[in-house]
């Protein structure tokens, strides 16, 4: 499946991109759409298990379901300092 | 309120007059002295906030001082809540400030959030910010998340019941425990002052727009609309 994807922050400069296509060959949910972009830029790994989706600009859970049409965005991680 | 003062500001036809009588009219909770704390404090006082009131348990480190310009050398080993409270009531003599030296906690948030208009956050945690953004839903106070990390600063403002809430926006997100919080010295202060701006503006009635992301060091801008959650344990219907 092929699935649109814009991202933010950061993940702009390392991707070179604003908005890009992914292929998720396994699966069907957003944790298959964030394996799919940290395969493809694997600097990005350390995020894997707190960066901010959206899907359809709400944010959702990483076992959520996702179809082409749907609106997704991947973000950095919150930040806490202060 | 001293015209003189704030005429420049008063001529910003979004602001005028009438907003800086508004914001004369407003109590802040910061919670939070340090490098967004100090900064966002300074920059409120010195617009004209009618009064704040500025709460933080620690004392002022060496390693504060690169990243806030209300601090000195001199001010090492006292209370940011005290300091905090005389140099910028020196500032600014038409606003009310109040410095508490407490750490808020489940216990004291009730009663330290009496009165308020708006809740500045200027902590350094996730499980603080999660109790602020639980009493700003129950007690209808609208609040505005900062952080910072490394080169990247955040902000959101929060209008309990009508924008996505903190925990919206943080499910799901394990908490990372780090003892000492990368953060590039003049990273604070602008998140600050984009953090004052929210704070004046939803003081003054304007819509948020969503969070902001800001990466000074990729130059990445972004603000990223996020839709309340229904399902949400704190903001959603119940």
């Amino acid at each position: 499946m092929k699935i649109l994807v814009q991202v933010f922050g950061r993940y702009k400069d390392i991707t070179g991109k604003e908005t890009l296509q992914l292929y998720i060959t396994d699966g069907n949910t957003l944790q298959d759409v964030i394996n799919a972009f940290v395969k493809k830029y694997p600097s990005i790994q350390n995020d894997k298990n707190r960066m901010m989706v959206t899907k359809n600009k709400m944010l959702s859970s990483f076992d959520t379901t996702v179809t082409k049409d749907d609106e997704i965005t991947l973000s950095p991680p919150v930040v806490s300092g202060g | 309120m001293g015209k003189d003062r704030y005429r420049r500001q008063t001529l910003v036809k979004e602001f005028g007059l009438k907003g800086q009588k508004l914001l004369s009219s407003k109590h802040a909770i910061l919670i939070g002295g340090g490098g967004l704390g100090s900064n966002s404090a300074n920059l409120l006082i010195r617009m004209g906030i009618g009064s704040i009131t500025i709460i933080d348990y620690d004392t002022i480190d060496k390693t504060n001082l690169h990243r806030t310009s209300v601090f000195s050398e001199n001010d090492i080993g006292k209370y940011k809540a005290s300091v905090l409270k005389e140099k910028l009531q020196s500032v600014n003599t038409d606003v009310q400030v109040q410095g508490i030296i407490k750490k808020v906690t489940l216990k004291n948030i009730d009663s330290l959030l009496t009165a308020a208009d708006v809740i500045v956050d200027g902590t350094d945690n996730i499980p603080l910010r999660l109790l602020i953004n639980k009493k700003s839903i129950q007690h209808k106070i609208p609040w505005v998340y900062a952080g910072v990390y490394e080169t990247v600063g955040m902000v959101m403002a929060i209008l309990p019941k009508k924008t996505a809430c903190f925990h919206c926006i943080t499910q799901n997100i394990p908490i990372l425990k780090t003892k000492e919080i990368p953060v590039l010295g003049s990273l604070p202060a602008t998140i600050a002052a984009i953090q004052c701006n929210e704070t004046i503006k939803i003081l003054l009635g304007k819509q948020p727009a969503g969070l902001l992301i800001y990466d000074v060091w990729n130059q990445c801008f972004d603000t990223l609309g996020i839709k309340r959650n229904p399902c949400c344990p704190i903001c959603g219907k119940k």
